[in-house]
Order: C-alpha cells, then structure tokens, then sequence
C-alpha cells in the first residue's frame, strides 16, 4: 500500500512539473537555511559542555558603575582569590594570570618561540577545576612550586617536536631569556569545543620572577587587570544569593574614598561557564575566532523560520487551488472504499515524498552554503556535524513537522469531498478555500516587504556610516605598526628616516593608534575651571607634533605641544565643553589635574568621530609620548601619500615595506593598516547584517514570487474561457491582463500597508544602536513597495500575457 | 431458495434548493433478491442515479428504511456503513472512472488496498482477472491509452475484484459504441449467472432486456414495474 501511495505521488510530482517544482524550491531553500542556521546554533550552544560538573563552574568577572556608565571586565582584582578562598559556597577556587612571554627558548635543539599564545599562570586547582588528561606527569604533583610548567600535547609538540610526552617531562624550556622551568607534565587538548583554549600552564608561584613582581605584591584591591582570572566550582548546594551577598559585601568593604566621592562602584559577579561563549562584555580568550551572539543566531533563526514557512505556504496554496484536479480520483478512490483516513496518510505520504526530495536537494546544498556564509558560519563548523546524532533527529523532526504544516490542511480539504457530486462534476470545493489562499499569499507578501524595506534602509545607514565626515583625513592614509615588543625609539626613528626619502610620500607622523581606533586608552581627569571641580574620563590619542597635520585635524585654538616628549596636552572640542570652558581660547591654559600630575592645555581641536558612529563623540587629548625613555607609546608610523593613485600606491607600498626590512632585519611581524579600511571594520558586524538581508530579501521574494506565479498559472487557467468570450466581445490584451493581474496586486498592496509599519519599527528598534543615525525616509517605503508591484506585476505578466494572447476560438472551442 | 440482498421500504431523499425543497426520491418500496438483474429505466431527472447512489451508499436517504442484507443501512454509521459496503458492493460509471495516474493493473488492485489484502493475494486476484477480461497485454497501459470500450472492461474488472455481490452500473454503455455495448451487456449477463446481483440505469430499450426485471422510474417515483 505504501509502495502504491508513493508510486502514485511521483507520477502526480511528475504530471504537475511547474507545481511541483515550485513546492520543493521553496522547501528547499528553507530547508537549506534551517540546516545551515540549526548547525550554527548548534555548534555555537555545544561549547564546553563536556566538563564534569560543568553547571558548577562560573568564572567570577567585574561590572564597574560609575556616573559615565557601566564598564565590564572579565578579569578581577588579585586580592579577590585570597578573600574568597575559604568561602564555604565554595569547592574549588583556582585564580590564574594570563601573561605571553615574549620569547620561549628550547636549549636542547636550539630553537625559539616567539610571543607563544595561551600562557597562563596557574596552579593545581586548574586542574582540578578543568580535567584535562595527563599524557605524562601526575597531576596531584604538579605546579605546587616555581618553576614548573605543563604543556598541552599540541604545544608540547612545538617546542619537542620528536620527543614522547614521558621523554619530554623533566626538560628545561627557558622564558623571556633568563627564566628557567622545568616540565611536569604534558596533558592532552581538549577535543571538544571549548573556549578554554590555554596551551601552556605555568606553576603560579613562578610570576615572581617576571615583570609582574610588583603587580602580584601589591595584592592591590583597586586595581583590576583582565589578565587575572579567576575561576569558581561552587558546591552542589551552594546558596548563589549568599555568594553574591559576600561578593557585594567585599566590594563595599574595599572600595576607596576616591572611588566614594565620584560615586563609582563595582560588583563581582558569576558568570556561568555556559554563558562565556556568547557574552561580549566580558570576551573570550582566543579573540580571534570571535564570539557567538545570541541576538545574530535568534535573528537567524528567525530568517529560517520565515523562509520555511514562505515554503510550507506555496505548498498549501497550490495544493488547494490544485485541488479540483485531483478531485475525480479522490471520488473514485471513495467509490472503491478508500476511509477518509487512507486518504488524507496517502497526501500527506505524498507531501513527505517532497518534502524528503526537497530535504534531499537542500543537504547538498548545506555543504555549499556554510562556504557561502562563511562570515556568519564559526570558523570549526563543519558540513559532517550533519551526521550527529542530535541534529540527525531534529533534522527528522523538522521534516515531520514541515510535513504535518504544508500537507495536513490540503489533505483535510481533498479528502473531503463529497463522492457524489465529485463524480458529477458538480465542483466548488478549491474555490472555496480562496479565502484562505489570499490571507497566506498577502502573509508571504508582507514577509518580502518588510525585508525588503530592512535591505534598503540597513544598506542607506551603512552608507550613512561609511560615508559621513569622520572630522580626519582618511584616505590615503596608511599606519605601520613597529613589531610587538619592539621597544627601541631609534629603530623608529630610523625607520621615518628612510620613509622620508620615499618621494611619494606627503608626510609622517610618529605616534600611536589613529585618531580612529577600536583600542582606547582612558584616564579619570579632574579640572577647576574656576568655579567648580569637575571630573571627567578624557581619552588619550598619542602622537608627535606632527599628528594633527598629518591626519589633517583642525586646530581651534592654541597650538600643538612644542615636542614630543613635553607634558602638554591638546583637547578636543567635547572636552573643553565638558570642562564647562566658553570659548576654545578660554581652554587654553586650563590645567588638567590626572592625580600625579597637573598638565596645562595647550590647544583646542575640533571634533572628529574616534570610533564609529554607534558611539558619541568623548572628551578626548592629544598627548606626546611622555614616559620615554622607559616606554614609548608611539607605536606606529602613520603615512599620507601624494595621491591615491592605485599603481602609484602600490610602488610606493612594496618601497615602505622594504624599508620595514631593511630596519627591522630579525622580526617578521610587517603590520599595515589603511585608515579606510580601519573605519570600514568599524560596521563589520552591520555588513554581515546586510548581507544577511539582502539573501533573505532575495529568497523570500523568490519563494513568494513562486508562488504567485503558481496560484496565477491555476486561476487563469481557470479562467480560459472567461477571457475567450472576453475577447470575443472586444476586449484588448492589456485589458484583460489589467483584469487578471488586479486580484493579485490588490493583495501585494494590502501586504505592503501591513508591513511597512512593522519595517518602520524593527528598523528603528536597530537604528537606537547608532549615535548617528541616517533618516528613515519616505522614498524607501515607497521605492520598496514599488519594487515588490514590480516584482509581483512581472511575475504574474508571465502567465497572464500569455493567457490573454491565445486566440479566443481555441479556448472556446473544447466547450 | 433466494435471499432478499436488499429492501427500500418507503425510502425517499430530499434536498433544500434554496428555499424550496426538492423530492428527488419518493417512497420507493422496492425489494431486490440475490441473483436479480434489475434494469432501472426513465428519463433523465427521474431519479435513477440517484437511487443508485443511495443504494451504493454513496448518498442516502432522507427518510424511509433500507435493509441491506438483514442489517438496516439508515440507521448505521458511516464506519460501519462503508465496511459494509467494501465488502459487498462494486460499481460500474457511465464515464469508467478509472484513476488516470493509475495503470490498468494498479486500478484493478486498488479496491483491495483498501481491503488490506497481503501483497500476494492482492498479485494472484489481480491476475486472474486480467486473464478472465482478456486484458493481460494492457496491464501496464494507462487508462489514457486505451479504448472506451476497452476502459469500461477494466471499469468492471475493478468492480468486480472485490468478489462483490451487488454490481451498481450507472448507464454502462453509455459511452460506448453498439458493438461495445454488446460485449459489455454480454459480461454482465454472464457475471449475473454466475450469482451476481446486478442493477444497472439505462436509457436503452435494448440494454434493460438483458435484465430480468425493469423498474420504470419517473420523477421519483416508482411507476411501473
């Protein structure tokens, strides 16, 4: 019976191509989305799950509240550990310190490491707290004194690159050239997900011998670094709201009088282990594989959902409008005994042929789309996570459920028919339910709308954004980053030099980020304007007296610091009204009080955007580089070219990078960056959501457009010979296709009433994100809905042109 | 010693057609026994097919009984009603009603899918009548590709695969040419002295002598017989 029901569906698939073809396209494309977006969720919500006790292990992080905002960091002061520590909430507490040595040297064979990633300073209780497996050493004697280190078999592998774990436990590996520490232990990478990704674990005590001596000393309550970590596993039964209680108390108990007057506070508080992969206050510690956002898999979520039901809706509408088709075999089927019940698991096993043929196509898909969506899809997302287990089973649970949703309405309908009147082709039943058709087709309409009308407007901020005055040069401007670690001002200076030589280039400034940057360095300032003190956070650019020509900042007042290494600084326009000064002149002279020191202000900038237009414009200085010859904050050499022709450019580019080589000779660490290309990494993420809308805009026109064009090919066909007497009576092909197309756009056009008010909103609801926001204007409501009567009117014109040309006697004749 | 297979007693249907109501069948008093080959005669609109509607249980009757073998039909319920039917009842339309997208072997077995017959028996009952009908080269060709009066053959195949002891046949020839109509008013009456009951609509003079009764039918009524 089964075989027969199937055998029945693919020759009605077969019979009714267009339909068919339609039905699993849209299937397909929803199916393809789900299985993408539903692996993506997967493998975003699967990391480190796999440690025992894991629901128990929360990493203690801080939120700072002060009167500018709330500030987070995933760290915690060093003095935290030791209060906690004896916490009877508490099974274990294992603080650690993240620190990259510059330099690992292996003596044995002669090679070195430089700046090795994921070093942590840590002691047993990590191991305790996170089981790794130990390849060679024990884990209840390890890293309980200085000079002790534990490789993962992957780093272990690095430095001993032909040694067993066992042979290479008891080794000396040597760090920052002087360090000496000795190998315990090699313990196996987690092969699970997992954010947990430190490779190298040296036995805490050891950080007395590095640079961090005085920090760790110091055991400062008010100072918190997010290198120091710190990790709980509270016991079975742990009251968390006494935890939180204690954490608060601590906080209130250690926060200074400085802190008091300003009214700024802290708050420690758990963050699950669960959470760390998707919570970006707080960050990750491989930052380069970036976070999972929670809103962007929702949003995801939701495009599939909408695509899949766009898909389920043409399956429903052209199997109903479908139906008189199909309603002689269904009157027959009943004559021969076949139960209402046969009928309907025969449409439904025939909606589940296409629906698995669809499910089918959009597997192969899959594979091509995770390359496709590469910038959404996480970097370890692989096509074969198809075959786990879980997902295998929702797979099969979304086809059911697609099933049940496209095919158990229409096969309500059919097999209710009544015999009778069927066999007498006394008909009606598909065009009862037109009602019903014209509800879902206006709802897969207004889908289409609104991402359209998201497409247009996301597209127009980002235009907005990238287009807008940032208030600097930022074209043809490259900075060169000095290698990392490098600490020598001469080589810089050497290195301007013979950049100067270059004819091609305008200028060079010596300093440290570019006006626009996504790192930022801040201190809390205080000023007496004469009649009252007044507390600011001011941000710091740095950079030499050449800075503000070069990145053609304007100067409002004043004058540039006479040189580089001077303590005077430069504010700009939002800092010098925060400081409650008038006029620019009047700042001038002004001094900026920053606890040690007090340092005049020499002049006064205009504004211009430091970071992107999601954020206001902050007080912010210009100031030297004041801590030489210890340290030097001038970290790049920024370069304005001639002009930005391209061959020029890239003459000029290959001749700064020689001459990169030809100063820094030992390191390999050449870093350029174009200021346009900076900003346009500023709006990354609204790029991916454009991308995202604009392949959504273009399937769910697609899917609907199908749609339509099937409902349409049915009712003109329907209508033959309605257009044949038509004609015979006179009518023009353009009026018969007016009279045609009519019914159908009157439903794109309700469909637009209905969503340009939800567009209007969601848009703005995304637009509250920006500091700067483009305006939502008329035209694209209008210029969308055109697009879509266009779209819908093109469609639709297929079949009705054509059906209005055919000459009227053959439509007339068959009566 | 005959049983009755069927009685209508005072059987009668009505419809509301807008505001008025319509009587299609008036008090039918008509009992038929087993091995009976009525021919159900009058003009169009006199209520023929839909009499054999009624007795096929497609339709009903609005009032009056009807007892099919010693059970009463009005009273029943739909499930039991269409068991009943399965089990005894084939029917033969003036159009074949044969399944398009069905081959003349698929259309034959598909009353007994619906039986829940095993596969085997379904193949051997399958074949044995397409060897009666002669048919056994078209067994793969759809309905499309065959004559009229090679569709109705497989129209009565398929009504009678079921071993049914009531054939219903609404104008079975009225498709069909004379020479046609000969072969299957042929069939029908050899498959009646095999033991089937059979009731057939006609308009043909011709066709009715085959039967061994003639009921006259006229706006509903019974008028002679």
């Amino acid at each position: 019976m089964i075989r027969n029901y199937f055998k029945i569906a693919w020759r009605n698939i077969m019979k009714h191509k267009v339909f068919s073809f339609i039905n699993v396209i849209g299937l397909t494309i929803g199916f393809s989305a789900s299985f993408v977006i539903g692996l993506m969720i997967y493998y975003d919500y699967t990391f480190d799950k796999f440690h025992k006790d894991g629901d128990r292990i929360y990493r203690v992080v801080t939120d700072f509240y002060s009167p500018e905002g709330q500030f987070h960091n995933s760290g915690v002061t060093t003095a935290l550990e030791n209060a906690i520590k004896n916490n009877s909430n508490f099974e274990i507490v294992s603080g650690f310190y993240i620190e990259r040595p510059f330099k690992v040297e292996n003596r044995d064979n002669k090679t070195e490491f430089k700046w090795p990633n994921f070093v942590i300073f840590a002691n047993q209780d990590y191991f305790q707290m996170f089981k790794y497996k130990f390849l060679a050493g024990n884990v209840d004697e390890t890293l309980t004194n200085p000079n002790q280190v534990v490789l993962t078999k992957a780093r272990a592998k690095d430095y001993f690159p032909n040694l067993k774990p066992s042979e290479i436990v008891g080794r000396t590996l040597v760090y920052n050239d002087s360090l000496n520490v000795k190998v315990t232990g090699v313990v196996e990478n987690f092969n699970q997900r997992t954010d947990i990704v430190f490779e190298e674990f040296i036995s805490h005590p050891t950080i007395m011998q590095t640079r961090m001596r005085d920090f760790m000393l110091e055991n400062n309550w008010n100072s918190t670094n997010s290198d120091s970590q710190l990790y709980v596993k509270v016991k079975p039964n742990a009251d968390l709201d006494q935890i939180q209680k204690d954490f608060d108390a601590l906080a209130k108990a250690n926060t200074d009088e400085e802190s008091k007057r300003y009214g700024q506070s802290r708050q420690f508080t758990l963050q699950p282990l669960e959470d760390i992969h998707f919570n970006e206050s707080y960050g990750i510690y491989d930052w380069q594989r970036g976070m999972a956002s929670k809103a962007l898999l929702r949003n995801l979520a939701l495009v599939a959902i909408f695509l899949l039901i766009l898909g389920c809706i043409n399956f429903i509408n052209l199997n109903t409008a479908q139906a008189t088709q199909r309603a002689k075999e269904i009157g027959i089927r009943k004559t021969l005994g076949g139960s209402r019940k046969q009928l309907i698991s025969q449409f439904m096993g025939e909606t589940f042929m296409l629906v698995l043929l669809s499910a089918i196509l959009s597997i192969v898909l899959t594979k091509w789309l995770i390359e496709i969506f590469a910038d959404f899809v996480p970097e370890g997302l692989e096509f074969q996570l198809l075959g786990t287990p879980i997902i295998v089973f929702f797979a099969v649970l979304l086809l059911g459920l697609v099933t049940f949703l496209s095919g158990f309405y229409p096969a309500l309908v059919l097999s209710k028919f009544n015999t009778v009147s069927v066999l007498k082709n006394h008909l009606g039943v598909g065009d009862k339910k037109v009602g019903l058709r014209k509800f879902l087709t206006i709802f897969q309409f207004t889908i289409a709308q609104i991402f359209i009308i998201g497409t247009l407007l996301v597209g127009k901020q980002i235009n907005y954004l990238l287009s807008k005055d940032m208030g600097f040069k930022t074209d043809a401007v490259v900075s060169v980053f000095s290698p990392r670690g490098e600490r020598e001002l001469s080589k810089k200076e050497l290195y301007a030099q013979k950049l100067k030589s270059i004819p091609q280039i305008k200028g060079l400034s010596l300093g440290g980020m570019p006006p626009a940057s996504q790192s930022t360095k801040t201190s809390t300032t205080t000023l007496n304007n004469g009649t009252s003190e007044i507390q600011t956070n001011l941000q710091f650019i740095f950079g030499d007296t050449k800075y503000l020509d070069l990145f053609e900042l304007q100067l409002l007042a004043g004058r540039v610091f006479r040189n580089d290494t001077i303590q005077e600084i430069v504010i700009n326009e939002a800092a010098r009204k925060v400081y409650g000064f008038k006029t620019p002149q009047e700042a001038v002279g002004g001094l900026v009080d920053f606890g040690d020191r007090k340092v005049p202000i020499v002049g006064v900038m205009a504004d211009f955007h430091q970071r992107s237009l999601k954020s206001d414009i902050k007080p912010m200085a210009l100031v030297g580089d004041w801590y030489r010859p210890d340290f030097s904050r001038f970290q790049a050499v920024h370069i304005a070219f001639q002009n930005s022709n391209t061959d020029d450019l890239k003459s000029t580019l290959s001749k700064i990078e020689t001459a990169y080589k030809s100063v820094y000779t030992e390191v390999d660490d050449y870093r350029i960056e174009f200021m346009d290309q900076t900003i346009a990494r500023f709006y990354s993420r609204e790029k991916k959501i454009s991308k995202l809308l604009n392949w959504a805009t273009g399937l769910s026109i697609l899917i609907s457009c199908l749609g339509l064009l099937g409902l349409v090919i049915y009712t003109t066909n329907r209508r033959v010979k309605e257009i044949g007497v038509r004609k015979v009576l006179g009518a023009s092909i353009l009026q018969i296709n007016t009279l045609l197309c009519k019914e159908f756009l009157i439903l794109v056009a309700i469909a637009f009433v209905i969503a340009a008010p939800i567009a209007w909103y969601g848009i703005n609801d995304w637009l509250q994100d920006f500091a700067y926001k483009t305006n939502v204007s008329f035209w694209v409501f209008l210029v969308s809905g055109i697009a879509m009567v266009v779209f819908a009117l093109m469609v639709i014109s297929i079949k009705t042109l054509k059906a209005a040309s055919v000459n009227p006697i053959n439509s007339l004749r068959s009566e | 010693m005959t049983n009755i297979l069927l009685s209508l007693n005072e059987a009668s249907r009505t419809v509301n057609s807008g505001s008025n109501k319509v009587t299609i069948l008036d008090d039918i008093n008509l009992q038929v026994k087993e091995g009976e080959f009525i021919s159900l005669m009058g003009p169009s609109g006199s209520g023929k097919s839909t009499l054999l509607n009624c007795i096929g249980m497609l339709d009903s009757f609005t009032g009056g009984g009807y007892t099919f073998l010693g059970e009463p039909v009005h009273s029943m319920k739909e499930k039991n009603r269409s068991k009943l039917y399965k089990e005894y009842i084939g029917f033969v339309f003036q159009a074949y009603h044969l399944i398009d997208e069905l081959t003349v072997w698929e259309n034959i077995e598909t009353p007994l899918l619906y039986k829940n017959i095993k596969s085997s028996e379904r193949k051997a009952l399958v074949a044995d009548m397409l060897d009666r009908f002669n048919i056994v080269g078209k067994k793969d060709l759809f309905p499309i590709q065959l004559s009229g009066g090679q569709q109705q053959l497989v129209g009565v195949a398929r009504a009678l695969i079921g071993k049914p002891r009531l054939i219903l046949a609404d104008e079975p020839t009225g498709n069909l040419n004379s020479k046609q109509s000969t072969e299957i008013m042929e069939l029908f009456s050899q498959l009646n002295k095999e033991g089937v009951t059979i009731i057939q609509a006609t308009h043909s003079e011709k066709n009715a002598s085959y039967g061994s009764r003639i009921i006259n039918l006229l706006d509903g009524k019974i008028v002679d017989e």
